[in-house]
């Protein structure tokens, strides 16, 4: 998945848009959470500099999206808790659920009882019906798009060989034998929902918590597309009228819920209203929450602070800004048909200058040098994989040299322009000549197209940028979609293995995680996958980026979190 | 006259026919797949292919913009999916003929897009408009009146500097002392009349009509002050002057009535672009408008938007020349149309 700092890129590209389980932590002396714990009441304003593609939940797929409506108004059958404790934030615990699952069959199937009491905003209870409805609509897939759907490739219903998808094509119009198929693979009796998969899935939990493909959703309420930005809580909040896709919306409490439902601890819901402000420039808001005044001091935003304001960030202003580290990693992946030779593709990660990278980028406000590009809340990262630093050029010349190959090497680099990006690129640029290569810098103009062109199989640069967010905290959401080269490569295009990596042994690791019954088996196999990459150099960690966000002086118990994807945690906060 | 305008508004019919057709080519000529953009990540080939044929785009383009065609006069459903019309009417949206598209990204007909959207590039246009136009053309004058003096160098020389800051700038510069820091004016936001009343309507607009009228009224004020000089050395003037006609009935009725034609050219020229969305104003302050509304459209590949507003603003500047065709014979009597 692609950052907030490449929105433009993230918007066009398939590796966009998506959730991430994110480290939690501070950097540049600023703290991720603080203020003490406030009390109720008061209105919270939220502001989000680019419009929401979808509300919905089934297609909600962004990790600041997903954590906003976890904790006002979408409950899902399991949840991560508030917690300063990066693995408890990332453990599910009961929600809408009595508990998290129980499976069998080598976790092909789940099963969830669901709590009693829970309802819906007009009163109405959450029924196991209303799940299995949820569950049925991204089968939908020309009417419920752009959401996560894995469980398309999960739930144990035949592929039609025409069309290369399942028989079941949703709940709007679907044959009979799909219908059937999918009644069999989700059964309800009285309150207790299961879930029959083709094939193991042990993290299923972790998914559901931390995507709401799965959530409830109310059959009588449905209109397909034409219901993207409706929201029908079950949680503490209601939207007041109606989602202004260019403005946002107001909420206020939900006279239906009943805390004595929900034992997460994570939905104080202090509040009484928030308004979620879409439209603003990044500059305007670090104007607005620098300047603190009347309602932005009880403000809050998931937009980083642009690195031209970082020099306002002193005094007052400094105590209010929160450094986390995001779910998202840069990486540069290689290009296997053009650099075949192993030892040439060694030394340019030796000679990468990553502290050269992460400081013409911003330095540590912005970036923090990566190790793994499995980010380090996700389960299985492995802190000694790769070296970072400013790069090794006396052992990039001696892996050149036994490569056998004419100095200097010639090599060429694509990223998307912009200031910053060429600034970064010089810096690789920069390390790799110290090495021994000669380097060519490619900065693409034109940002929406940028991960299209990179997919063409007939690529024709030899290191390639490319940015990624796990989709929930397990490697199998990481390097199983970026290097798995059976469902990437085609004629036509790269899918996600913008290098064209191919391995036996990696796809063959990958195949064994994904038959695991048990996580922490499946995170030992990512993790001798993650070392086939590392051995192969199929890609180069450069970054784990940075949000550097500010609030306003009223806002108590602030925090950011790995259950919120590191964006403010709407459970706990509160306004004077 | 009136033979001239049917004319032209016939003339005008036709290019806006061939303006649909070139961005409907235009569209899918580009790299770049808008089915993969609303399939999302983790999209296979089978899943982009479902949702190409949701959005209606497997068909040939040229079946897609004969649908449009039709649609214009006969109206449309979205999608067009007879079986699911059965099996889920509910998801269906009818869009009313003339129905210029359905934005599945802004889930309204491209019609109700516009309805929203005009109130606000208007308003601003018009406020920004009369600021320039009362600004500029005054300072302009009178620098031409003041030539040489520190008058006419100090009104060249400060309108200058404000046409050659950047709009995002000189916009993002008032929002952040004016607005942010001293507060003498509100953080803008667009409020309608009927919402906020006049007053709230006129405060929230102030900011964003002046970062678009300065820069404006810089060049009206430079062309202005040139076309007034080049019109009181005219022969007919000095013989105004040497009738002893006042040196204000001069500049009235005479000097400025010259000076105006060219200005007017400019002005509708001008407004119609701006009526069709100021892009960077509207993005800097949050104005909903058309001009927020033609960058967002392009980068969610919204082809039913594009090409909704590819034709109002192409209609903006077809109406705007006519009238100005028009009133330059209502101005200068020399011109006639026809």
């Amino acid at each position: 998945m692609a950052s907030y700092r490449k929105k433009a890129l993230a918007l066009v590209a398939a590796a966009s848009m998506a959730t991430a389980l994110a480290a939690c932590g501070s950097g540049g002396g600023s703290s991720n959470s603080g203020t003490k714990a406030g009390a109720t009441g008061g209105t919270l304003t939220y502001y989000i500099k680019a419009a929401l593609e979808h509300t919905d939940p089934q297609r909600t797929y962004v990790g600041r999206d997903i954590t906003d409506w976890s904790r006002t108004v979408y409950r899902q059958l399991v949840t991560f808790p508030v917690s300063d404790d990066p693995t408890t934030a990332t453990t599910p615990v009961p929600d809408l659920a009595t508990n998290t699952g129980t499976s069998s069959d080598s976790a092909k199937t789940w099963q969830f009882t669901i709590r009693p009491g829970v309802t819906w905003q007009d009163g109405k209870a959450i029924t196991c019906a209303d799940f299995k409805y949820g569950a049925s609509r991204p089968f939908a897939t020309d009417v419920v798009t752009g959401g996560p759907n894995y469980i398309l490739t999960y739930l144990d219903i035949p592929i039609d060989s025409k069309t290369g998808l399942p028989i079941y094509t949703g709940p709007y119009k679907s044959s009979a034998a799909g219908t059937a198929a999918f009644n069999k693979a989700i059964t309800c009796a009285g309150n207790t929902i299961t879930y029959h998969f083709k094939k193991s899935w042990p993290d299923f939990p972790l998914a559901i918590a931390a995507l709401h493909m799965m959530d409830p959703y109310r059959q009588d309420k449905d209109q397909g597309d034409k219901s993207n930005y409706q929201i029908f809580s079950n949680g503490p909040y209601e939207l007041q009228g109606t989602w202004d896709k260019e403005t946002g919306g107001t909420f206020v409490r939900n006279p239906n819920y009943k805390a004595s439902s929900d034992t997460t601890g994570s939905r104080k819901a202090l509040p009484n209203k928030i308004i979620f402000n879409i439209g603003k420039t990044s500059e305007t808001i670090a104007d607005q929450l620098i300047a603190d005044s009347g309602p932005d001091k009880a403000a809050v935003t998931g937009q980083s602070i642009p690195p031209s304001y970082y020099s306002q960030i002193t005094g007052s202003v400094a105590s209010r800004a929160a450094s986390v580290v995001s779910p998202y990693t840069d990486y540069a992946v290689i290009n296997f048909k053009r650099i075949t030779n192993v030892k040439v593709r060694e030394a340019i990660a030796a000679s990468t200058n990553d502290t050269g990278w992460v400081t013409a980028g911003g330095g540590a406000k912005s970036f923090k040098e990566a190790h793994d590009i499995v980010n380090p809340a996700v389960k299985g990262y492995q802190p000694d994989l790769y070296p970072a630093g400013a790069g090794d050029p006396a052992k990039s010349k001696q892996l050149l040299q036994e490569a056998g190959v004419k100095t200097p090497y010639p090599l060429t680099f694509t990223y998307p322009s912009s200031d910053t990006m060429d600034k970064q690129a010089a810096a690789l640029k920069q390390g790799w000549e110290a090495g021994g290569f000669k380097v060519t810098l490619e900065g693409v103009a034109d940002q929406d197209t940028y991960y299209t062109n990179i997919q063409a199989p007939a690529q024709k640069d030899d290191v390639i940028w490319a940015g990624w967010g796990a989709d929930w905290p397990s490697a199998i959401t990481v390097t199983a979609p970026l290097f798995d080269s059976r469902p990437n490569l085609t004629p036509s295009s790269n899918g996600q293995d913008y290098g064209g990596y191919k391995s036996s042994a990696f796809n063959a690791l990958v195949d064994q995680a994904q038959g695991s019954s048990d996580l922490d088996a499946q995170t030992k196999y990512l993790q001798q996958a993650d070392q086939v990459l590392a051995k192969d150099v199929a890609y180069v960690p450069l970054d784990t980026q940075i949000f550097y966000m500010l609030r306003g002086s009223d806002v108590t118990g602030y925090k950011t979190d790995a259950a919120s994807n590191s964006y403010p945690d709407l459970g706990v906060i509160g306004v004077k | 006259m009136l033979a001239y305008i049917v004319r032209r508004l016939f003339a005008g019919g036709i290019l806006l026919v061939a303006m649909s057709m070139i961005t409907f080519i235009l569209f899918f000529a580009i790299p770049s797949d808008p089915a993969q953009f609303a399939c999302g990540k983790n999209c296979s080939l089978a899943q982009r292919a479902q949702v190409r044929k949701g959005l209606g785009y497997d068909k040939p383009v040229a079946v897609q913009w004969e649908n449009f065609a039709v649609g214009v006069f006969k109206g449309r459903d979205y999608p067009d999916d007879k079986s699911l019309a059965k099996s889920a009417p509910q998801l269906i949206a009818h869009c009313a003929a003339p129905c210029l598209g359905y934005s599945r990204v802004n889930l309204q007909t491209v019609t109700q897009e516009f309805k929203q959207r005009i109130p606000v590039s208007a308003s601003l246009a018009l406020a920004a408009f009369l600021m320039w136009i009362i600004g500029g053309i005054g300072l302009g004058a009178l620098a031409a009146v003041w030539k040489g003096t520190i008058i006419d160098r100090g009104v060249v020389g400060i309108s200058l500097v404000f046409y050659a800051f950047p709009t995002f700038f000189v916009g993002l510069f008032l929002l952040k002392y004016l607005a942010i820091k001293w507060q003498v004016f509100p953080v803008p936001s667009y409020i309608s009349i009927a919402d906020g009343g006049l007053w709230n309507w006129f405060v929230n607009l102030i900011l964003p009509a002046l970062t678009l009228a300065l820069f404006y009224m810089a060049g009206y004020v430079r062309m202005t002050r040139a076309f007034v000089l080049e019109s009181m050395s005219e022969d007919y003037l000095r013989t105004a002057k040497a009738k002893g006609l006042a040196p204000r009935k001069i500049l009235y009725k005479h000097t400025m009535r010259a000076a105006l034609t060219p200005l007017v050219t400019m002005a509708g020229l001008d407004l119609a672009g701006l009526l069709g969305g100021a892009v960077i104003t509207e993005s800097v302050f949050n104005y909903n408008g058309l001009g927020k509304l033609v960058v967002d459209s392009v980068i969610t590949f919204d082809l039913p938007t594009v090409v909704g507003l590819v034709l109002l603003l192409g209609a903006f500047v077809i109406v705007a020349n006519i009238i100005v065709d028009i009133l330059y014979a209502l101005i200068d009597p020399r011109v006639r149309v026809g």
